[in-house]
């Protein structure tokens, strides 16, 4: 509606390196993704509250927590896949800047995958056995490409140290999450924020009843039930590297 | 951007661009002095950049109307083309419906009118055009009256204009103005009454019918304008910019302006009975929707005191800015709070974005953006600000027995999201009462439910801790969480049932497929144990699997629903299935809702099978202490919704294609055939057709373009397939959950209200029903003043709106109120489908009160 105030080159504030197009197709990417990227969010913050507070612009689809590379822990940031653009549009125009326990987050539309192209559907895109909201079958979801695509977004995003802060210039500075490439070197997070989470996470493990939730457990769980079974190379989220235990070990100890 | 642009935009604000001069004749003057110099080389920039400000930025019209009076005595070609543009316009958003367009546009005339650019004749020619329209509509014999909407939408535009010219045309063409005035009036008389039912925010309990005495927005609208006609049309809230530059503008040539015609009628005209005419009546209103509801929830002595028409245009003021400024979080705050007004809002702007958030049938944006708006409002005016939010909160809590159930769901997710963004802070030792009112009380469900959803944005001991000086509030905490997964312990549990569950979660780690998985089941488990046994170990199992997050659960969904689904075949099964789900999930009313929402994502579970869960009797004692199960039907209706509303936009860009793949295809084949046609002299000799490369070529072209249409249909069909599908789901389910709601509600209505009204049958002690707190008859006593609406009735023993219901008749209202919030919100789906229900469900024996609920949500009138 406001276009008089609409910087449309705002979109495109930063630029993925990892995408393969040329700047127009990048843009492109992000006017029709209904993916989201969230930024800046605790590292304890669940899936559950990510859900909870992004159902408040659109039904979700799925969300991919991003995590730290070596810990397999979450740093602080994710995706957010919507059902619909409109939805999309609304969480980076209504959620971007507000509170997701205790730090304001951001949210900009990421360009996620374009749908149908990397999956070769039939032109008729009526499978008769699909998921209820959309046409696609969720085994697609699976088999696809659209692991291993989240799974380099995700390693590019690392790389992205300067993210801006955009619509949240308005706001006192944002801290920025520590960078995920050392999170396994000191634990969880910076020093900083120690002290206030300590409690915070212990309470959540007696939560749980799990003795190193959100540690190593998050991890080797998942991945035990995500290999699907006609396609056993690939776990379809997060891991692409260090797909095993072992393997990882052995990285481990080469470097050492 | 450039400097005239700029100016331009930031006319009128304190800003960098007029380095901090807020004086509007400055401003206007050294913006004026800027275009000026630009007319020459950009004036075709200049003119739709300064409309697109005058359209989007309403709130400065006079300064931007003025500006354009100044540069008419410049240039006045330049002005001619931007009226004969804005009249285009107009005359456009007229035939396309486009109310916001239409009601900016002719405030914009009318202020072009004050600055001498247009004749006042002739706005009053548009005036007199939308009038005879409206007069025609709601006429019986030549008119449609089911479109009433649309007229009353047209006189309220001609109405809003007079507070910005209001004036000037009375002393200007004073008779032709009293001409339109009566025409006014005589359309009111000849109009219906349009009554709030169905869309009013708080519920008119008593029946006392008010309503009928209570005036409709656009009578309330004369009124006001009545009021400043009786003051000579002065108001505070308009600035009168062009008045200073009177002297100048008198010398400017006043262009006439062409006129504009209205839209034909929608219909055939004529009297439509019943069924036709509610149908159109309810298409009419969505497209003409009514903007505002004003809660009048404070106070007289605390709003400020303003007069009636400047209270109009401040709301106007607010709400295009809202509209305008969706999705630019900076300058919708800085206008919201920097309205061109000599006069304080803070008490009005609340109220107005309250009634946005809580706006029946729909906000005109998702509720989330009042949100945001009243969280960046707290931030803009920390001093003022949040303890008005603060009593709009108080205010709404003390009648939240009233208000109606749509907007007590708004009203819990927008508290517990706001409070998210401020700390949790909140003086809860202030409703630390409620815990005294029995576990259904309107204001204890509603304390509860903001602690659930805080606890989902947060987590528990975090929430627990912003209750600690109320630590009793604990009590309405939802469970701690966590999964109650059946085979965790040794003792207690079937230790068959372990050994297999133990088995299940070996396969699972040893990455056998859904596939053996299927044949585990078939051959070892369902034969020797049974349907419940085989159900209960395989869900509990594999929830328990993907209990870790909202991932786990897709993942493991995803890789094993196909084993749930062998097990679900029907309805029945997939009710226990439901019931399983919600037995793991006990303890988190979230996870419940999201594990559901995603079986029926993956279609283990069909929509009529929860409808059905929710109507079990396992959930009917939560209906009026508990949202979860409502949440739960909410879902579910939605996503069915979705599909379809999502099909058809698919359907329509299709649509869209297929035309242009069309004309693509025919250009091509046209290209083909007369390269074909043509005649080229080859080795001396005339052969039919060019040269044959190009002719290849054009070929290969009009093949695909032809395959390409080919294809475009073929995706229409599939999707308009789906469709159909789609439409006629929604039509069962529909049904279904009427036909839930019709049985649930039948039995314990008939024992609460035997004689058709809210009036409870007899006393409470001679009922059976069964009151979970026996001191729920002393209430009236503790109630500690607190302000309370109450009506007493005859026999002066009872209150309806005070907590002295008993536990039968508030499950009764609350069921109702849900059933009216569905109603309303799926009204377009259930028009559609209302012979079936009319038929099937609103039958001679169904209660006064359920068929008035389902009535009032559609805004069928009761009598029809």
């Amino acid at each position: 509606m406001a276009s008089l105030f609409k910087d449309l080159a705002k979109i495109s504030a930063y630029r993925d390196r990892r995408f393969s197009g040329t700047q127009e197709e990048f843009e492109d990417a992000l006017l029709k993704s209904t993916t989201v990227y969230v930024g800046n969010m605790s590292f304890y913050t669940t899936e559950e509250q990510v859900y909870e507070l992004f159902s408040h612009a659109g039904e979700i689809k799925k969300i991919v927590m991003g995590l730290d590379k070596n810990s397999k822990t979450p740093c602080g940031f994710c995706f957010v896949i919507f059902y619909s653009r409109d939805d999309t549009e609304d969480s980076v125009k209504y959620i971007s800047g507000t509170i997701l326990d205790d730090r304001p987050i951001r949210v900009d539309f990421d360009w996620g995958f374009q749908e149908g192209r990397q999956w070769g559907r039939g032109r008729s895109g009526g499978q008769v056995r699909g998921e209820y909201r959309t046409d696609y079958d969720p085994d697609i979801l699976l088999l696809g490409g659209y692991g291993k695509l989240v799974q380099k977004e995700l390693e590019a995003q690392r790389q992205l140290v300067d993210y801006g802060t955009g619509s949240l210039g308005a706001y006192p500075p944002v801290m920025p999450p520590p960078p995920c490439k050392r999170g396994g070197n000191h634990g969880h997070g910076g020093s900083y924020r120690q002290g206030r989470d300590y409690h915070r996470k212990r309470h959540r493990e007696d939560d749980h009843h799990r003795s190193d939730y959100p540690k190593r457990s998050y991890d080797r769980e998942s991945r035990r039930i995500s290999n699907h079974e006609s396609r056993p190379e690939k776990n379809p989220r997060f891991r692409e590297s260090g797909d095993s235990d072992e393997e990882e070990d052995d990285d481990r100890k080469r470097r050492t | 951007m450039s400097s005239w642009k700029s100016l331009l935009l930031r006319l009128g604000e304190k800003c960098p661009e007029y380095a901090g001069n807020a004086d509007f004749k400055d401003q206007i003057e050294a913006c004026y002095s800027a275009v000026r110099r630009e007319l020459e080389h950009s004036g075709d920039d200049i003119f739709p950049f300064l409309l697109q400000c005058a359209e989007q930025l309403p709130h400065k019209i006079p300064l931007y109307g003025t500006l354009v009076g100044l540069l008419n005595l410049e240039n006045e070609e330049f002005v001619a083309k931007l009226v004969e543009n804005a009249q285009i316009n107009l005359q456009d958003a007229l035939e396309t419906g486009k109310c916001n367009k239409i009601r900016i546009l002719m405030r914009f005339l009318t202020v072009l009118m004050c600055s001498k650019v247009i004749q006042p004749s002739a706005l009053v020619v548009i005036f007199e055009c939308l009038l005879s329209s409206s007069a025609t509509t709601v006429d019986e014999e030549k008119g449609i009256p089911s479109w009433q909407a649309r007229a009353d939408f047209y006189i309220t535009c001609i109405l809003s204009c007079l507070p910005w010219g209001g004036a000037e045309l009375v002393e200007q063409v004073p008779e032709e103005i009293e001409r339109v005035m009566v025409g006014v009036e005589a359309y009111l008389s000849i109009r219906k009454r349009v009554s709030d039912a169905g869309f009013s925010v708080f519920e008119d309990i008593e029946e006392t019918n008010n309503a009928v005495n209570e005036k409709d927005f656009l009578e309330d609208l004369w009124s006001r304008v009545q009021d400043l006609s009786s003051r000579e049309w002065k108001l505070d809230s308009v600035p009168r910019p062009h008045l200073s530059f009177e002297a100048q503008l008198v010398a400017g040539k006043s262009h006439d302006l062409a006129p504009v015609s209205c839209p034909e009628q929608p219909g055939p005209s004529g009297v439509l009975s019943g069924i036709a005419f509610g149908r159109q009546k309810h298409e009419a209103e969505l497209k003409y929707p009514q903007r505002i509801r004003r809660l009048n929830i404070f106070p007289s002595n605390k709003t400020e005191d303003i007069q009636p028409i400047d209270r109009f245009v401040v709301e106007e003021y607010l709400l295009d800015v809202l509209l305008f400024l969706n999705g630019c979080r900076k300058e919708c705050t800085s206008y919201m709070v920097g309205l061109p007004v000599p006069f304080r809002y803070e008490y009005l702007m609340a109220e107005t974005i309250f009634s946005q958030l809580l706006l029946l049938p729909q906000p005109p944006f998702k509720p989330t953006y009042y949100t945001l708006v009243i969280i960046d409002l707290c931030k803009a005016l920390p001093g003022a600000f949040p303890a008005v939010v603060a009593g709009a909160v108080r205010a709404l809590f003390d009648k939240i027995a009233d208000l109606d159930m749509e907007c007590r769901t708004r009203l819990i997710l927008w508290f517990s999201h706001h409070l998210s963004n401020f700390q949790f802070i909140w003086p809860w030792e202030e409703w630390a009462h409620v815990l005294d009112l029995p576990k259904w009380a309107p204001q204890r469900v509603f304390v509860q439910e903001v602690l659930e959803r805080e606890v989902r944005l947060s987590y528990w001991d975090k929430i627990k801790q912003s209750i600690e000086n109320t630590p009793a509030l604990e009590e309405l905490l939802p469970p701690r969480g966590g999964p109650q997964f059946k085979y965790s312990e040794e003792d207690g549990t079937d230790p068959t049932e372990r050994a297999l569950s133990v088995e299940l979660k070996d396969m699972v780690k040893g990455r056998k497929s859904a596939r053996e998985m299927i044949s585990w089941v078939e051959e070892n488990v369902f034969p020797a144990h049974g349907f419940d046994i085989t159900l209960r170990v395989v869900v509990q199992t594999l929830l328990d699997i993907g209990s870790k997050s909202f991932t786990h659960l897709i993942t493991v969904l995803e890789r094993y629903g196909q084993v749930i689904a062998k097990i679900c075949t029907d309805d029945d099964q997939q009710v226990k299935l439901i019931s399983e789900v919600s037995s793991y999930w006990q303890n988190s009313a979230q996870m419940t809702a999201i594990s559901i929402d995603r079986m029926m994502s993956y279609r283990l579970i069909s929509n009529l099978a929860i409808v059905r869960w929710v109507f079990s009797s396992s959930n009917l004692d939560r209906f009026h202490v508990s949202d979860s199960p409502w949440e739960i039907l909410r879902n579910a209706v939605s996503k069915t919704y979705n599909r379809i509303s999502d099909l058809r936009k698919e359907i329509s860009s299709l649509e869209r294609s297929v035309v242009l793949a069309e004309e693509a295809a025919s250009r091509a084949r046209d290209q083909l055939d007369s390269a074909e046609s043509k005649l080229s002299i080859m080795d001396g000799e005339p052969v039919l057709g060019e040269n044959p490369v190009r002719i290849k070529r054009l070929k290969s072209y009009a093949e695909k373009a032809k395959e390409e249409e080919v294809s475009v249909r073929e995706s229409l069909e599939a999707k308009e397939a789906l469709l159909a599908r789609a439409v006629d789901e929604i039509k069962v389910l529909i049904l279904s959950l009427y036909k839930g709601f019709l049985t649930a509600l039948a039995e314990p209505l008939n024992d609460a209200f035997r004689d058709g009204t809210l009036r409870p049958s007899g006393q409470a002690d001679e009922m059976n029903i069964d009151l979970e707190d026996s001191s729920v008859m002393d209430l009236d006593k503790d109630d500690g003043g607190r302000p309370k609406k109450s009506y007493s009735h005859p026999n002066g023993s009872r209150e309806i709106n005070g907590y002295n219901l008993d536990g039968k008749q508030q499950w009764c209202l609350s069921t109702l109120g849900y059933l009216k919030a569905f109603t309303r919100q799926y009204a377009s789906e259930i028009w559609q489908n209302i012979e079936k229900l009319d038929a099937e469900v609103l039958t001679e024996d169904a209660h006064p009160l359920f068929r008035k609920a389902i009535y009032c949500g559609l805004r069928r009138p009761l009598d029809e």
